[in-house]
């Protein structure tokens, strides 16, 4: 064994196997408490006031509430997330680490979007109303 | 079996200081997991559900109120979707911030960038069978939105040829959401896997 390694079995393999049970055993408990709902059988006839999408892409309709044009932002996006690797110069890091000086402006600008993303999707999921007018949470 | 396939996997040994949970805290991991339950759970769920416009609802209906743990198993493979989405969102946000993407990992970047559109597109999918008002209708908010996209008609004229949660739709929904995206899903994930290995290391910067 070369110095500072150390065996995948018992050592690495641990961790993820307790991870994986943890998250198991907190699904299994978590589906006891939080019921998957299941409104009246489906009919074309009968239009909800607001239609809400799935949450995961109820920012996409929320965006699109202020101009359809701005789903055109979204797939100007998406190519550069795409080809990030391409994007990124200089050398690579000698080791892991989390924000890593010469990788601020992805960093900044990927932490920016993630908090647009969530940001509508809490207002689309929380503050609409009827019509899409905004109302209070409660 | 599954002992040696996971042993093969991975390499035989890390560096020590790199088994520090908080670079990775084990999200594409965990994201896997969730996948794993939600194939556990949903095959469960095949034994019951049908996929017709007239006799998906009183399946779910007759799944809640006749069958044992029918209800529980339902809300458990809808909750690992809500965590396999959310996880593999973190994983990505985990991804860029350690500069994890950079070469010479970028095959496994695009692969990881595919397992997350299909990700939201089985919860799509997904989210229509129950055929109550709310598969119903957040499915057809969701075409509505694909029609905003350039070739969006052509797009929706695949995925739904007849109108939302009309037969074929239904049909091409369920097909989809049980055996083509998981299909690719686990796919695309062996290939992250082992690229992974091949990328020599577990870790980042391994």
């Amino acid at each position: 064994m070369k110095r500072g390694y150390v065996k995948s079995s018992p050592h690495f393999f641990r961790p993820v196997k307790i991870s994986m049970l943890l998250l198991v055993a907190a699904l299994a408990g978590l589906a006891w408490l939080i019921p998957a709902p299941l409104q009246e059988q489906a009919d074309i006839a009968r239009v909800p006031n607001p239609v809400k999408s799935a949450w995961f892409l109820l920012w996409i309709q929320e965006l699109v509430s202020y101009s359809k044009y701005l789903i055109y932002l979204v797939l100007a996006l998406t190519p550069l997330f795409l080809f990030l690797p391409w994007l990124h110069t200089g050398t690579p890091a000698a080791k892991a680490s989390w924000f890593l000086r010469e990788q601020r402006l992805v960093a900044i600008v990927a932490l920016a979007l993630g908090a647009a993303v969530l940001a509508l999707t809490v207002v689309a999921m929380f503050l609409r109303g009827p019509n899409w007018q905004l109302v209070a949470p409660f | 079996m599954i002992r040696d396939f996971a042993r093969h996997l991975f390499p035989r040994a890390v560096l020590q200081r790199d088994l520090t949970l908080s670079y990775t805290f084990c999200l594409g991991g965990l994201a896997f997991t969730s996948f794993l339950v939600l194939v556990a759970t949903g095959m469960l769920l095949l034994f019951y559900y049908q996929p017709t416009p007239a006799a998906a609802y009183p399946s779910i209906l007759l799944l809640e109120s006749s069958v044992t743990g029918g209800k529980y198993l339902r809300s458990l493979h809808r909750l690992a979707s809500h965590f396999f989405l959310v996880l593999i969102v973190l994983h990505t946000l985990r991804v860029i911030l350690t500069g994890a993407y950079a070469k010479p990992r970028e095959l496994n970047w695009l692969t990881g960038c595919a397992l997350l559109m299909l990700a939201v597109f089985e919860g799509y999918t997904g989210y229509l069978l129950p055929m109550d008002q709310l598969a119903l209708w957040a499915t057809q908010t969701g075409m509505e939105l694909v029609n905003t996209l350039p070739f969006g008609g052509a797009m929706r004229t695949v995925l739904v040829p007849d109108g939302v949660g009309e037969p074929m739709s239904l049909l091409r929904f369920y097909v989809l959401h049980i055996l083509v995206v998981p299909g690719m899903v686990l796919l695309l994930s062996s290939l992250h896997f082992y690229r992974i290995r091949k990328n020599k290391g577990v870790l980042p910067y391994l």
